[in-house]
């Protein structure tokens, strides 16, 4: 009797927290925790924000008080960007000794989406850095605080565009990357080729470079991420540069994958690549792909500014140039894309220290440059210019000065990466495989419709 | 007196069984039950993860599963290698423990060497075999003047192959002490009383150890199964669930759908799946195998 007894205690004991967790019907998760809770309705984050945030003016004297503030960072990194904690970390001693940032760095293709998932839940960290991307992912959700316009007037006036929404922005730029066609400028001199402008100019290029026993391509496809970043590089220039809203003409039903043209060839051109790079593609890494590249051994690779560290780093005199990928109008645009962008909490408690912190990014060049010079990225602050040689500096300012230059976030908004071009870039992975067949790898994209949006 | 003494006792101890399991049950039902239910709960919602609505949808997601391409894809992976794993690392842990039981010199060795590489992370073991497979196998054939396809993680007809060898070369040794300890407590007098019987060396084998193993099968296949049709962290350090979807099992394909795909609801339709599929697995082999169970 006192067994069964027991065993009725020990199984109320073990439902009753089961039941209370599961308990609450209708409460959501967010809404337990208190920073979701109070998180304010979209129209009204930024208004709260305004009242909470002081101006650059404002804040020196709080920083100057000394009080020792401890900022939380989740850092979604790429793979230029490791490092640069550190540099930061040694600029703010130097300017707010009282302020110490505590960095959590993650992959930002992977992880970064996750984390903050998770946080979320359990609260936001002080500062958040993604990609500008992330600002029409999170911003709708009222969890961002707003950027005080006096650091952004450090700022170049088109890292502002694609990180303001109703006017407010969220989002610091702080570098940006280029993508598009990274070619040895050696390798062309010596065989005569020019820069192609259309897709018959490439297929010249690609025909000579077989004649001659070279691989026209350097590509790592055992990486989905880069089918996916070189399907939207082809998608800017033969979609969206064409019809800006194609994503939402996607989802009201009005165009497809499928049935579109310009997106069909968008995709193909992953099988022009495919079919005119080394056949270990998919076992091969970037940083091995990149060394293929300076070693001489592929002509081409569409890529981005990623890139360059590895280039230089294994071959510091290694010459290149960039060039758009040929669309089917030989219209085609370079690639810019917002990479570092700085994001606050709009709950946080520490506003005046996290202001500090953007005073010191957006106001310390000697840090800027060291920044620029190490990821080997564009500034999208004024009046700073990185020292490091970039070879194809002198295009990426020819393609700037004719206009021809396009943000990419325009695509990655409309059809975003998470959950969308991602599992798209294995669809094409699979059919460049020969696991499935091209009409499959549209359909697949067509019925991932639901996910194509941030929002 | 006696009866009182005895009475007293017995409530000592219920009281020191209930406190002694207490912090167990609070542990399992924080860390395993609630996330369970609440994975049941979500599963029937369209939660993003992200908003606060989560929005009832009934078994709608359920029925999805069943339409799902990509998750039928990644559930045939799993069973591929889930069952490529339970053959290849019982056979060969089982053949290695025979090998170092027969008293082979250098046993201690051997065994030391077949263990390391489970004390090494699956995302080690994932990059390593990475490397293997595309920078020093591939140097062989320059050095030898061969043209073998080391590459294989770099094809769907491969990739299985590669993901097999990675993963038995991790995990063949743990299996291998289990079955050596089994082979260890078998009574010598047995196989003594066999061989006077006249039995040779494979009829004791399938009716001497194969029985007196039988606790030592039942733990390796249950372990070995459960942990393939979990698999996860190898795939992301290795092939990172491709090329395509060539390598993705259920849950890569869970975790992708519910944090990067923000369908939060959906992912945990996939992962109630998962789990259902994990009991209804080891009920049955643990019930299975346990029939076969022997007393010396």
């Amino acid at each position: 009797m006192k067994k069964k007894l027991l065993s009725v205690v020990l199984c109320t004991a073990m439902l009753v927290p089961t039941l209370a967790g599961c308990g609450g019907g209708g409460t959501d998760a967010p809404a337990e925790t208190p920073a979701a809770e109070e998180a304010p309705a979209t129209e009204e984050a930024p208004a709260a924000t305004e009242a909470e945030t002081p101006t650059a003016a404002e804040e020196a004297p709080a920083a100057a008080d000394g009080e020792a503030v401890t900022l939380t960072v989740l850092a979604g990194q790429s793979t230029t960007d490791a490092g640069i904690e550190e540099m930061i970390d040694e600029a703010l001693a130097k300017a707010y000794p009282n302020i110490t940032l505590e960095w959590e760095c993650v992959d930002w293709g992977n992880d970064f989406q996750p984390k903050m998932q998770q946080y979320m839940q359990s609260g936001l960290p002080d500062i958040m850095i993604g990609k500008a991307q992330d600002v029409a992912t999170y911003a709708p959700q009222g969890i961002l605080g707003e950027i005080d316009a006096a650091y952004l007037d450090r700022g170049l006036d088109a890292a502002r565009q694609n990180v303001t929404i109703d006017g407010k922005t969220y989002g610091l730029v702080y570098n940006a990357l280029y993508q598009g066609v990274y070619y040895n400028k050696d390798m062309f001199e010596e065989n005569g080729w020019s820069v192609p402008k259309t897709q018959d100019d490439l297929q010249k290029i690609i025909d000579d470079c077989k004649a001659k026993g070279i691989t026209p391509f350097a590509s790592h496809m055992v990486d989905t991420w880069s089918i996916g970043n070189v399907t939207m590089q082809f998608a800017m220039n033969d979609v969206f540069n064409n019809d800006p809203t194609w994503g939402d003409k996607f989802r009201a039903g009005e165009v497809s994958f499928a049935n579109d043209e310009m997106m069909k060839t968008a995709y193909q051109y992953n099988k022009l690549i495919y079919d005119n790079t080394y056949p270990e593609t998919f076992s091969t890494e970037q940083t091995d792909c990149d060394a293929k590249m300076v070693m001489g051994e592929a002509a081409m690779k569409v890529s981005g500014s990623w890139s360059i560290q590895n280039f230089l780093d294994i071959d510091e005199s290694f010459n290149f140039g960039i060039f758009p990928f040929p669309n089917q109008t030989g219209d085609s645009k370079l690639i810019f894309e917002p990479n570092i962008t700085i994001m606050t909490s709009a709950e946080s408690e520490h506003q005046d220290a996290i202001n500090c912190v953007l005073d010191v990014l957006t106001s310390d060049k000697e840090l800027a440059v060291e920044i620029y010079d190490y990821t080997k990225t564009a500034p999208m602050l004024k009046d700073v210019t990185p020292t490091f040689a970039n070879p194809s500096q002198a295009d990426i300012d020819e393609y700037a000065s004719s206009n021809m230059i396009v943000d990419v976030t325009l695509g990655n908004n409309q059809l975003v990466w998470g959950g969308f071009q991602e599992e798209n870039a294995k669809d094409i992975a699979a059919w460049l495989q020969g696991d499935i067949s091209f009409e499959d790898c549209l359909a697949a994209s067509d019925a991932r419709v639901d996910s194509s949006s941030a929002n | 007196m006696q009866k009182t003494k005895k009475q007293s006792m017995e409530k000592k101890l219920e009281k020191q069984y209930f406190v002694m399991v207490l912090p167990g049950f609070i542990i399992f039902t924080i860390g395993l039950i609630i996330p369970l239910l609440l994975a049941v709960r979500y599963s029937v919602t369209s939660w993003d993860g992200m908003s606060k609505i989560k929005e009832f949808v009934g078994l709608q997601n359920y029925i999805n599963l069943w339409k799902d391409a990509d998750f039928r894809s990644a559930w045939w992976f799993t069973i591929k290698f889930t069952i490529g794993n339970t053959i290849i690392q019982n056979v060969l842990a089982l053949l290695f423990a025979l090998a170092l039981d027969s008293g082979i010199k250098a046993q201690k060795l051997y065994r030391t060497a077949f263990f390391v590489p489970c004390l090494i992370s699956s995302i080690i073991v994932g990059f390593v075999w990475l490397k293997m497979f595309s920078n020093v196998l591939p140097e062989f054939n320059e050095l030898l003047g061969t043209n073998i396809n080391f590459l294989l993680f770099g094809s769907g007809e491969t990739v299985l192959s590669g993901l097999l060898i990675a993963n038995n070369w991790q995990w063949i040794g743990y299996w291998m002490l289990i079955y050596l300890a089994g082979l260890q407590s078998v009574p010598a007098d047995l196989y003594e009383a066999a061989k006077v019987d006249g039995a040779g060396p494979i009829s004791r084998f399938f009716n001497i150890t194969i029985p007196m193993l039988a606790p030592a099968i039942t733990i390796c296949v249950v372990g070995i199964t459960t942990g393939s049709l979990k698999v996860y962290d190898l795939l992301v350090a290795s092939t990172k669930g491709g090329p395509g979807r060539a390598s993705t099992s259920v849950i890569y394909q869970t975790y992708t759908t519910a944090i990067n795909g923000r369908q939060y609801g959906y992912g945990s339709a996939m992962s109630v799946t998962l789990v259902l599929a994990l009991l209804l697995v080891a009920v049955i082999q643990v019930k299975g195998l346990k029939s076969k169970e022997v007393q010396a």
